[in-house]
Parts: C-alpha cells; structure tokens; sequence
C-alpha cells in the first residue's frame, strides 16, 4: 500500500515498477459532513472535520490515493528494495492551489500579462496545499530531491525551485521546456511554480539573484529589489552561513494568496509590494516583506520541521532573525515599538478568544485530551486553523524565541541558529546517505538539546511556561510609598481565572526612577506573595537644584514642581524589557506619566505613558503631550500616538480648554507660512518623521468636538484650507498617502446628522459643512479616475469617507456605489475597502439582500484572497452574533453556510477555516438558535455529552435518520483508509476526480469504532475482498476522460529524485497535466513514514521525458 | 523733350519732394507756392519743347501729361544721382555722379552738348525767384546728447532723447505670496472641477442622491483588465514633476534614473534583460557582459530525433 496525497487531479493510471497497480481516489474532506443531515452545530463539524483531515494527514502516513503494489512486488518491498511508482494525471479548471490569472484582453497570453502560480500560502506554510496540483506526500518531514520540467508556451517563462539546467525549445518551436533540479533535499510543500510573461531583471549585486515581475513593472522592480542584497548580507552575517540554495528567485504575481511565500529557493510575492521611488509608506512595508521571505528562506524552507508541533521552532526562529533585521534596519525604536505592538496583539487576542499554545502535544488522541477547548476548531491539524490563530501563533513564537534570547544572551541564541544550520547543511550534501536527511528537519526537542547544549542554561521552566501551555499573564500593580521606611510598597496582583490567562511565577523586573537615579529590582513573584517592598535610594528633596540621572546615563533638568513633596520616586515601571508575555495595568500617579512620558528615553515606556494619559485630562498632561509632539528627538510614532491622546484629553476638558483648537498652532508653526499662517507650505517630504507628523495631525486634530459634540468649525476650515492649499509639484514623494489622509481627517471630522425623524435625505437639505466635504470627495474621487494614485489610496479613503457619510444620516445609505467599486476588475485594496463598507452597511441596515452578495462574492470570485477578505470582514463586523437576535438569522442561511463549509471550501484550507469562523461567529458551537428544534431527545443528549466525538448518532438513529449507513461514516470521522463506499454511489458510474470512492461497509457501527485503526492494522481480507469491486473501477479509470493519446517514454536514472513533469497549458480552460513518479520502497510505505529512513529505505525515484 | 528736362536737373536735383501731392491744391503757404512756381516753369519748358517741335496748339490734359512725365523722368535723375553720390560717402552729387545716371538710364550723354547747343532753342525765363521753404523744426524734448568724443562733428547729431531712453510702463506684479499660492490653488480647484465636471457630464456616473444626479456627479467605476499597472505604476504627471525635482536636486540622481528613465519598460525587452545602469556601480558594469545567470541564457534547439 503507497499512500500519496492529492486533490483534483483526474488520475488517470498509476503503475508500480512498470506494471498496472489499482488505486483508490478518496478525498474525505471534499464533503466533511456527508448526506443531508440535520446536525448542524459546530462541535459536530469540528469533529468530523478534524477526523477527514486525520484521515489523509501524511504525517500519520496517510493520503487521499491509495495505491495497491502489485503482490509480485511485495517480494521486492520485503527487500527494502526500490519501488518506481508513475502516476499519470491531469489537473482540469483546478480551483485551489494553482491560481490562474489571465486578463480578458485582446492578444496573446504574454501580452495580456497572463500567469500561473502556486497560490499555496508557504508564508503560512502549514496550510501545505501541494497535494493540490500534483500528488505528493504532502508533509514537510519527507524530503527528497527533484527533477522539474515544465513546457510552457514560449512567451513564457516557468519559475521554479532550484537550479535551471536549460531551457530547450520543443520540436515545433512553439513551446520551451525549463529543466530544473534541486540537489538541496526539500519537503513536497516548499515546492512551487509560477509561470508568465515574467520580465526579468538579475540582480546587479548578487547574479545569482534573479527577479521576476509582471510586464511593464520593471522600472518598479528595479527599485523595490534594489536593496535586496542588504538584507542576504545581513542575515549571512548574523547566522555565519550562506545562504543555503545556489541561486534565489523572486517572482511578483497578481492576485496572490499571501503577500509573501517562500519555497525552497524561491520566493513568490504580491506584485502590489512593487512600488516607484516617490512611494514613502510602502518602502519599509515591501522591506519588511522582503526580509520575511529571506528569513523563512533559511528556517523554514531550507530547514524544515518534524512535525506539526515544531512549527513553532521555525516560525519562531524566522520571525526572530526577521527582528533582529527589523532592530538593524530601522532602528532599536522601531523595534521596540514593533515588540511592544505584536506584544499588545497576542495579549489582546488571547484574551479575547483564548490561549494561543505553540506546541500542542496530543497524548492518546482522545478527544477530552483537547489542549485547547476553548477553541471552536482542532489545533491538531494546521488545516483546520482560523488564519487569525494562525497570525498570533505566529507572532507568539517570535516573542517567545525573544524570550529565550533574553534568557541564554543573542550571542549563544546565534550560535544555535548557526549549529543548526550547518548540521542540515552537511546533511544536504550527503546525496546518498539520506538518512542524514533528518537534521534537516527541526523539532522542538533538537532545538532545545541544542540550546542547552550551546549555553549550558536550562530553559526548561520558559519553555514550558510559554510554548507547553497557552495563555499570558494579566498584572494589576499599584503602589504606596512609605514615607517612614522610605520604602516602596508595590503590590502586583494577577488575574489568572479569565480566559487567556495563566499563573505566573519567577523573576520580574521593576525599574523605579528616583531623584538620585534609575533602579532595577529583581522581584520574585510567588504563589502568595503580593507585596513587594522595594527600599528607596533617595531622599526627597524638592528644592536642591541638581540634574536628574535617567536609565541611560543621561542626567536632565526637571521641573519637579509637580511631584509629591515627600516621594522621592519620578515613575516606576513594570517588566520594562518585556521579558514576560504579560498585560501590566498599572496604577500611579498622572504626575508619574507625564515625567515618564517626558523623560523617560524608551519608546515603549513613553508609548505606555500615553496611553496612561488619556484618563488624566488635565493642563498638565496636555502640556506634556505638547511638549513630546513638539520634540524633535523623539521617536515619531511615539508623536503620531501624542495627537491622538492629545485630542481625547482636548474632548474630555472641552469646557475647560483654554486656546485654539489642540494642535492647531503646532501644525501651523510646523507647517504652514512664516508669512500667512492659514496657507500650507508646498510638500517636501525630504524629512520622514515630520512627513508622518504631517499626515497624522489633521486626522488627530479632526476628532475634536466642542460642547454640542460637533467637530469645531475651526477645525474643519483648516483641514479644507490644507486641501485647498496642498501643492505637491515641488515634491520629490508622491503625496498620495498625505491626501488620503487629509480625507480621512475630513471623515472623522463627521458627526452624526441632526436627525430630524427619518426624513429622507436630499441634496438640498444638506447641511453646508458637509456640501464642502462631499464636494472635496466627489472632486477626489473624480480626479482619481483620470491620474490615479498609488494604490488607489485616495479612492479608498473616499469610500470610507462616503460610507461615514451614509453611516451618520447625512446622505441616503446606498450600497450600489461600494458594489461597483467591488467588482473584480479592480484593484484590490480597493475591492477590499469596497467590501468592507458593505459589510458595514448589512450590519446596519440588516440587508439580507446584501449579505447573499456577500456569501456569493465569498464563493466565486476569482480572487482567493478577496474571498478570505469577505468572509474575515463578515466575521470581524458581523451582521448578528449569536447571542442577538436578528431577521436575518434563519434556516436558510444556516444552510447555505453550512453547505459552503462543509463542501463549498474544499479547495481552499484557508476559506474553510474562515467560514468555520463565521460560522462561529454567527450561531456559535451549538445548534443554531434559528433552527426549528428537533427532538427533544437529541438537545438534551447534546448536553450531556458535548465533548463526545459524535455525541449525535445515536440520538439521531433514533429519531429515524435516512441512512444509517453513511451516518456512521460521516459521524465517526472518516476510518482512515477511506476504504467504504458511499452507500448510494453507483457501482457503475465513472469516478470522478476526488470523488469518494469507498468500499462498501457490512455495518455502519463496526466502522464506527475503527476509528483508531492505524494503517498497518488494515485486514487485508477487507481489502482482497474489494478487489473485484476495485478492478471493475480501475477499467473505467484507465480509459482517460479527456480523448487524446499519450505516448510515454522513459529514461531511469536513480537520482533520489522526484520528478513532476507538467505541461501548462495556458488556454481558457485552466489545465494541467502532469505525470509524478514517486518511488518508494513498500516497506517504507508501510513503515508510517514516522521515524527517520532508515539506508535503503529511501524514496527513490525516475525522471522520464515529457509526454510526445 | 527730354533733353530739355537735362536743364533743370541741378535745381530739381535738390528736391525731393513729391510734387504730386500738392499739384492741383489750392494753397497758400510759401513752400507750395515755391512748389507751384517751379510746376509752372516747367508746363512753360514743355509748352516750348512742343513749340519747337512745331505744335501749334495742345490740349491741357496732354501737356499736364507730359509736364507729369517730364517731372518723373527729372525727379528719377535726381534721386539715382543722388543714391550714386551717397554711394561714394559724398553728400553733394558732382557731374560725373549724374552722367553715370544718365548712362544707366540709358541716354547717350555725348549727344547733350550738341542738343543744347542747338539754334532754334527757346530760352525761358527763370521761374521768380521764391525762397526755399523752410522745414519747420521738429519739436525737441529734452536735451540732445553731444557726440562723444570719438564720433567726428560731423555725424548726424544724436536723435531725441525720447526715441531711445526706456521708460518703464509695466504695473508691478503680484508677489505676495498668499495671493499667489491662492491664485494656484485657486486655478487647480478650478480646472479639476471642470475637467472632472466634463468627464462626468460625458460618460456614465453614478450619484449618492437618487433624486438628484447633478449636484454631485461621480464618474462611474469601470473594471480595467489589468487593474494593478494603474495603481501602481506612477502617473505621466508625476513622472513629469519627478524629472523637474530631479534636474533641480542634482544630488539624487540614481532615484531618477529608476524612475524616470524608463517611461517605456515594455517596449524592449533586450534592456530589460541588462540590469539597470543607474545602480550598478561603475566597477561592476565592466561585469555585466559575462552574467552567467541562467535565465539569460539562449534556449536551446531541441535535439534532432535519432530517427527520421
């Protein structure tokens, strides 16, 4: 038995060492839930969906095809020797996996711009969706060499993994055909193909960089790759190791799954990252992007992991070196802030829906033994992730590999990296001692090994704090200075009953700034412990002038006239480095913020202190927060937060304030004339951080309401005055992103229309403030048509400037404008902003109407991304909940979600997973409340017995389910092997691709507690028993469907080779064909693939020349 | 006839007047009266020409005729001898100036002492003795320049002051800066709003009021085929301002090149092949030719099949 995985494929004959072997095609996830029955709760879904997922996973050694050896050969298998296994398929109209986009122009592909392209998520590698376009062993963990050829049209260019041996032309001259290998063994999943009219441009630093975008994009793409080269320095630098392929490609697509993918030695992008010189706000983005897809180039595609559990390991280390770039880059402000940001993002998230666990461990697999219950989807499988999840998952593993450096020093944290890499390295050049192959891969226990190894620290304690259990630690601290003892009184108090939240015991660090000085304090934090005291070193003394030393050597002048007379203490922080994954509420004086937000030097602390501030509405803290807006030296996100603070505080003292509007003269003596202060100087963003203030003070500025909570007329005027007068013909940058931002000053600067009972807004009662700004935005929107910006920011902006309007009652709310500007044909920061005004506007107005074109645009658009878009907005602004009742909640819905997750999504693991969420988000893990009640019986056996696998059936049965049969299938999750037919599946009818095919089963319950029947154990009776059924299938199937005759040759070399040959087709019918040989030996089929290969166990296979 | 005209060559050889204008004009001022004097004196000279030609009689339409005649041929001799004379940077024409004008006018000059030699010849009175008339004196303004010293006296004197002193008339121009900077927003406002106005007014639209669709026109959102070349690639005007920055700020060049250089990267796919002069640092452009990227590389023929 050889089991492979494949999706779509139409396989039209397999053949084992060159004689005919029967196979069964049987993909269980393409239908998780089978037949039309009545359950229609999440639990149950989640369950028989994580089973469909077992049941092909090629970790456990199992696959959607199943290819019988032939029994002469089972001699062979004995012997450990080489099996050669050819599969000829094709793959016809594939909706997932390779994504094809083709412009419906006049000319040929290449002039159109059309191009293919492995759509699958590598920068979410997990969602591995190879098995999708060719039949592998879809896993990370099976490594082998390659040998790809692929014939395309000879307009285009085929990119693909590895090295490109020639390009030859095929005998008609019409078609080349690209030869590649890759020497370096690599995992099925971290391959992939894009091909197009590709212009390329090699890199002029690195010649074996090659880049690749779409026609007419060159000059970008000189631009956005020309500093590429300083990224592969870094990172060789730090990890003392080449970069481990011989040659890198980069390919920009449109449409793409992800914005950035890594394969092995290719990396495949958006074509949105491509920007001109002039774009300011995409350059550190694209950067970013760029350095991502270099870091996962070394851990995670060139080092690949054990198992699922381990994907941590890489995830982490690779978001980790990607920082390290982050802090050399930009800055140690930058990175701090970036920390400080994914630090707020998976504590919120956690909090929110639960813990985020790195490194689930499944003992048993029983279901109860569910590390994460809270979860209403597995995280056995990274198929049946919500992509949220999966971000944080992400964004934990960094913070925590942050966490080890912390612990064992970077020196020693870079010293791993390099032992690890070097290890795989020498493994990958032992071409033919390919058990060597498994230092290639990572697991968590090599890396800690290697960790204690390197430092001789054992982190054991922070591995299992952070990585072995789920959750962060919520603080509470406040404080009292004791006057007498001069001592600080802390108390750090923690919430570790809440979901998300754990128990935290160990170090934590308190920093407390005194008159004399900064002071770091180890403190302990213990099971019962909350007090701290915490002696002081000063004395207070108000009145003696002398210069205040801060953390970092420097010493100021303060005014200390604010501070409490008998406390010597300036501000105390909480775990100041971040060494915990925490949340720190902390009580102290507003006094204390403001000195902190002053004087202390780190952005993370000023950041804290601002956010602190918004609840100290005082002259004190405006000061404070004008003063830091005002400094130079002061890091300008750290400013960019300050205006929106300053504006709270502004609104909050509305009665009390005291001069212009907030901001206001700043911007002017910032930005405007010496000579006329209402006029705006002409653009010159030479200088980044002013460019930034400039764009984000109006935004600020227009959040200001005065008495009637009103946006000051004041304020409006000058934001019109800044449009008015906006001159950017002297600029070097383009202005795109500053008007977009003007805009969405004007938007914020709307407040609800006076409402006079649902009179029907027109034109001519409309109030004059908002004539201006509708006159603003229709002139914005209009001349985007004929000079378009950037990214269309500016048409975005307007969107939701014109959705605010509707929103508020100042215009009739209309949803046919955003329909249009959501139609796919444009570009897609615009669909997405389009979308998500519509998403906005069915929550409102509770339009069913729209929420169909919503679910239908989720269903067929021809962009995968917008479609993960749509169904990820719904979820964010859901149009009801489950816990409200809304008309649109009814049968009919639940129904159609349910259809769309259960077999509409089979493509795609992402879209599944997104609609699982919606699901979740709409009618919870229950049965949905809008479902007519069933039997009494079942609700109550549903309580009962909810973490029960399939806690249904019985109650089912006995309410008289159609069939029992395929209740048992669907109920139990699928047995393994897929080895049933469908009850109702004619014997006759030709197989179609991906369609089930299963033996036909004696009894329903039988199967049902098969459940764990591992692969080995299969009775071979069953399956000899099901030859005849078989074979009377395999005749069908060796007649292709498709009429053509194929001739084959074959030339054998043993290589440890995969070969995948595919010819791309780039007509209108999307279609692949391909012929796969795997080889491989029966023993190690059978063996579960689990343990490292042994010698001679090795997948061995055959290259063999295209199809005539 | 002509030959009696030769007589009168030196006193008319002064005037160059048009007389047409003034004959038949009643007048009095004393510079028309000389002109008349000397019209008369010549109706005499031709009226004895005729005489002597034996003509009894003549009408007085054809003697004005012949007069008028006489005058021009008269009147030509004067001004070509004139031109001869200026020719030669003299200002009084001497004999031989009005004998070579005789000759290219083609009269036989040897033949004038005989004719005027000739018996029958009648001798008329010299017309009355008038005085010249005085030009009028242009008004002056201002004080005239004297030569400097390197201009001989004797060159014309310096013309008014007023033909060649520059009086500024212009108004001062507007440069406030405010007034300026609002004129410019002004005018763009304007211009986007009736450009904008016209492609709505032209094609399809879509509006945010369903009773009113005038007030404020949207142009309709149309799909391109190709959605992210627009979006990203930046516009011919930026373009254009980029290229004005750039000339301006010599200091930045490499970003221009990028940029600006390659308005047209289709166009040619044998530059897009080399990589981009503009960052490659001189050292490595001698390099370039021998890339060996294999992408580059030509594509190779396919084998010939063994069999045919």
């Amino acid at each position: 038995m050889i089991k492979l995985n494949s999706k779509q494929c139409r396989i039209y004959r397999v053949r084992v060492n060159d004689l005919e072997a029967p196979f069964l095609y049987n993909d269980p996830t393409l239908e998780v839930c089978h037949h039309e029955s009545k359950q229609r709760n999440l639990n149950y879904f989640s369950s028989a969906y994580t089973a469909a997922v077992s049941a092909v996973d090629p970790d456990a050694g199992h696959g959607e095809l199943v290819i019988k050896v032939p029994s002469e050969l089972w001699k062979q298998g004995d012997d450990l020797k080489v099996l050669k296994v050819y599969i000829e398929f094709s793959l016809d109209q594939p909706k997932g996996g390779l994504h094809f986009v083709v412009p419906d122009v006049e000319g040929s592909m290449a002039e159109r711009g059309a191009h293919v392209f492995g759509s699958c998520d590598g920068k979410m590698k997990i969602f591995s969706c190879h098995r999708f376009w060719f039949p592998c062993v879809d896993s990370y963990s099976e490594l082998c060499t390659w040998k790809l050829e692929f014939t395309v049209d000879a307009s285009m260019v085929a990119v693909s993994c590895g090295d490109l041996v020639e390009t030859i032309y095929t005998h008609d001259m019409r078609k080349k055909t690209f030869h590649y290998v890759l020497p370096i063994p690599t995992a099925a999943p971290n391959i992939s193909l894009a091909v197009g009219p590709f212009e390329i441009l090699v890199d002029p630093y690195m010649h074996e960089v090659t880049h690749f975008c779409l026609p007419q994009l060159l000059p970008l793409l000189k631009h956005s790759m020309s500093y590429l080269h300083e990224i592969f320095e870094f990172y060789e630098e730090i990890l003392t190791c080449r970069y481990p392929y011989s040659c890198f490609k980069t390919v920009f697509v449109d449409e793409a799954y992800v914005q950035v993918s890594s394969y092995a030695s290719m990396s495949i992008f958006s074509t949105n990252l491509l920007h001109s010189a002039m774009i300011i706000d995409q350059t550190p983005q694209t950067r970013r992007c760029l350095a991502q897809a270099l870091a996962q180039q070394f851990f995670g595609c060139f080092i690949s992991r054990m198992s699922w559990a381990d994907e941590w390991v890489l995830k982490g280390i690779s978001g980790y070196i990607y920082g390290l770039y982050l802090k050399k880059t930009f800055g140690v402000n930058e990175y701090r802030h970036w920390i400080k940001e994914e630090l707020d993002k998976i504590v919120e998230y956690e909090l929110k829906m639960g813990g985020v666990l790195l490194h689930p461990t499944f003992s048993g697999g029983k279901e109860k033994d569910n590390p994460t219950p809270h979860l209403h989807f597995s995280i056995k499988h990274p198929h049946t992730l919500s992509w949220e999840y999966y971000k944080m998952f992400q964004c934990k593993a960094h913070l925590v590999m942050r966490l080890i450096e912390n612990r064992i020093s970077m020196e020693f944290m870079l010293q791993v990296f390099n032992k690890l890499l070097s290890l795989a390295s020498t493994a990958s050049s032992q071409k033919y001692q390919s058990h060597m192959w498994s230092q290639m891969l990572l697991s968590t226990h090599a890396f800690l090994k290697s960790i204690s190894n390197v430092s001789g620290k054992d982190i054991g304690p922070l591995i299992k704090q952070w990585v072995d259990q789920s959750s962060v630690v919520k603080f509470f601290g406040s404080f009292a200075f004791n006057r007498k003892r001069n001592v600080l009184e802390l108390e750090i108090r923690q919430d570790y009953t809440s979901s998300g939240t754990q128990k935290y015991v160990g170090p934590i660090k308190v920093t407390v700034q005194e008159l004399d000085g900064s002071f770091n304090h180890m403190l302990q934090i213990e099971e019962n412990s909350l007090k701290h005291d915490i002696p002081c070193h000063s004395k207070s003394r108000r009145n003696k002038k002398k210069k205040i030393p801060l953390m970092n050597g420097e010493e100021v002048d303060m005014d200390l006239s604010a501070m409490d007379a008998d406390s010597p203490l300036l501000w105390i922080r909480i775990d100041p480095d971040m060494s915990i994954l925490r949340k720190v509420e902390f009580e102290q004086a507003d006094f204390m913020w403001q000195y902190q937000l002053r004087y202390e030097r780190d952005v993370v602390a000023q950041e804290e202190a601002i956010s602190a501030l918004e609840k100290f509405p005082t002259p004190a803290s405006r000061l404070a927060l004008t003063d830091i807006l005002e400094q130079e030296q002061c890091f300008y996100k750290v400013r960019m937060q300050a205006c929106f603070c300053l504006a709270k505080i502004a609104n909050a003292m509305v009665s009390t304030w005291q001069g212009p509007p907030a901001m206001k003269s700043l911007f002017t003596r910032m930005f405007c004339c010496k000579s006329c202060p209402n006029i705006v100087k002409t653009n010159n963003f030479i200088n980044f951080q002013s460019y930034f203030l400039q764009k984000t003070m109006p935004v600020a500025m227009a959040l200001l309401r005065d008495g009637q909570n009103i946006c000051p007329k004041d304020v409006l005027n000058f934001i019109l005055d800044l449009i008015k007068y906006n001159d950017n013909r002297k600029n070097k940058f383009s202005d795109n992103y500053y008007r977009a931002d003007l805009i969405e000053a004007l938007t914020n600067s709307l407040t609800p229309a006076m409402s006079i009972n649902n009179e029907v807004r027109t034109v001519d009662n409309l109030n004059a403030d908002v004539r201006l700004i509708l006159e603003e935005i229709t002139r914005f929107l209009n001349m985007e048509k004929l000079l378009p910006s950037f990214r269309n920011t500016i048409t975005i902006s307007c969107l939701r400037a014109i959705r605010q309007l509707q929103k508020n009652g100042h215009i009739p709310s209309d949803p046919s404008l955003f329909k249009s500007y959501a139609q796919y044909g444009h570009f897609v920061d615009l669909r997405i902003a389009a979308l998500e005004a519509l998403v906005d506007y069915t929550r409102v107005e509770r339009s069913s109407a729209e929420l169909q074109w919503l679910l239908s645009m989720a269903q067929n658009d021809p962009v995968h991304y917008v479609r993960h878009k749509i169904l990820g907005m719904l979820c964010k602004n859901p149009p009801f909940t489950k816990t409200t009742d809304s008309a649109l909640c009814n049968e009919a819905l639940v129904d159609q979600l349910w259809k769309f997750m259960n077999s509409g999504t089979s493509h795609d693991w992402r879209l599944r997973c997104d609609a699982v969420n919606l699901y979740y988000m709409l009618f919870g893990l229950t049965r949905p409340s809008c479902l007519p009640l069933p039997e009494l019986g079942l609700v109550l056996n549903l309580k009962e017995k909810k973490a029960v696998l399939n806690p249904t059936i019985k109650p089912e049965l006995g309410v008289g389910a159609p069939d029992p049969v395929s209740l048992g299938v669907c109920g139990v999750g699928q047995p393994p092997q897929g080895l049933k037919r469908k009850a109702d599946t004619p014997l006759g009818s030709p197989p179609e691709p991906g369609q089930v095919l299963q033996q036909q089963d004696d009894d329903g319950r039988g199967a049902r507690y098969k459940i764990r029947v591992r692969h080995e154990d299969i009775d071979m009776e069953t399956v000899h028993d099901s030859q005849a059924f078989i074979h009377h299938h395999l005749n069908l199937l060796e007649r292709p469907s498709t009429p053509g005759t194929h001739t084959h040759t074959h030339t054998h070399t043993h290589t440890h080779t995969h070969t995948l040959i595919a010819e791309y087709r780039n007509t209108h019918t999307h279609h692949c064909r391909g012929h796969y040989i795997h080889v491989t030996s029966y023993k190690q089929a059978l063996d579960n693939k689990k343990k490292p290969a042994k010698p001679g166990s090795v997948r061995r296979t055959s290259t063999s020349a295209g199809r005539g | 006839m002509q030959l009696a005209a030769v007589a009168k060559i030196k006193s008319l050889n002064y005037t160059n007047i048009s007389y047409r204008n003034i004959a038949g004009k009643a007048t009095s001022s004393p510079a028309e009266n000389y002109l008349l004097a000397r019209r008369r004196t010549l109706q005499v000279v031709v009226s004895a020409l005729l005489t002597e030609s034996g003509f009894e009689s003549a009408e007085k339409a054809a003697v004005e005729t012949l007069t008028e005649m006489l005058q021009s041929y008269i009147t030509e001799i004067g001004r070509c001898a004139k031109a001869y004379c200026e020719h030669t940077a003299r200002s009084v024409p001497t004999l031989s100036d009005t004998v070579v004008t005789l000759i290219e006018m083609g009269f036989n000059v040897d033949t004038l002492p005989i004719y005027a030699k000739r018996s029958q010849r009648m001798v008329i009175t010299a017309p009355p003795v008038t005085n010249a008339p005085v030009t009028p004196k242009a008004l002056s303004a201002g004080q005239k320049r004297t030569h400097p010293a390197h201009i001989p006296s004797h060159f014309p004197e310096f013309p008014d002051p007023h033909t060649y002193i520059k009086t500024p008339t212009f108004r001062e121009p507007v440069s406030d800066y405010q007034v300026v900077r609002e004129k410019a927003a002004t005018q763009r406002r304007d211009v986007e709003r009736a450009l904008t106005r016209f492609i709505a007014k032209t094609g399809e639209t879509q509006s945010l009021f369903k009773d009113d669709i005038t007030t404020f026109p949207l142009i309709a959102a149309q799909p391109s085929t190709i959605p992210y070349l627009s979006a990203l690639l930046p516009s011919e005007l930026e373009l254009q301002a980029l290229e004005e920055t750039d000339s301006s700020e010599q200091d930045d060049q490499t970003d221009g090149e990028n940029t600006a250089g390659n308005d047209d990267p289709g166009a040619d796919k044998e530059n897009s092949m080399l990589p981009p002069s503009g960052v490659v640092p001189s050292t490595k452009a001698s390099e370039d030719n021998v890339i060996d990227n294999p992408y580059l590389r030509p594509v190779k023929k396919p084998k010939v099949r063994r069999k045919k």
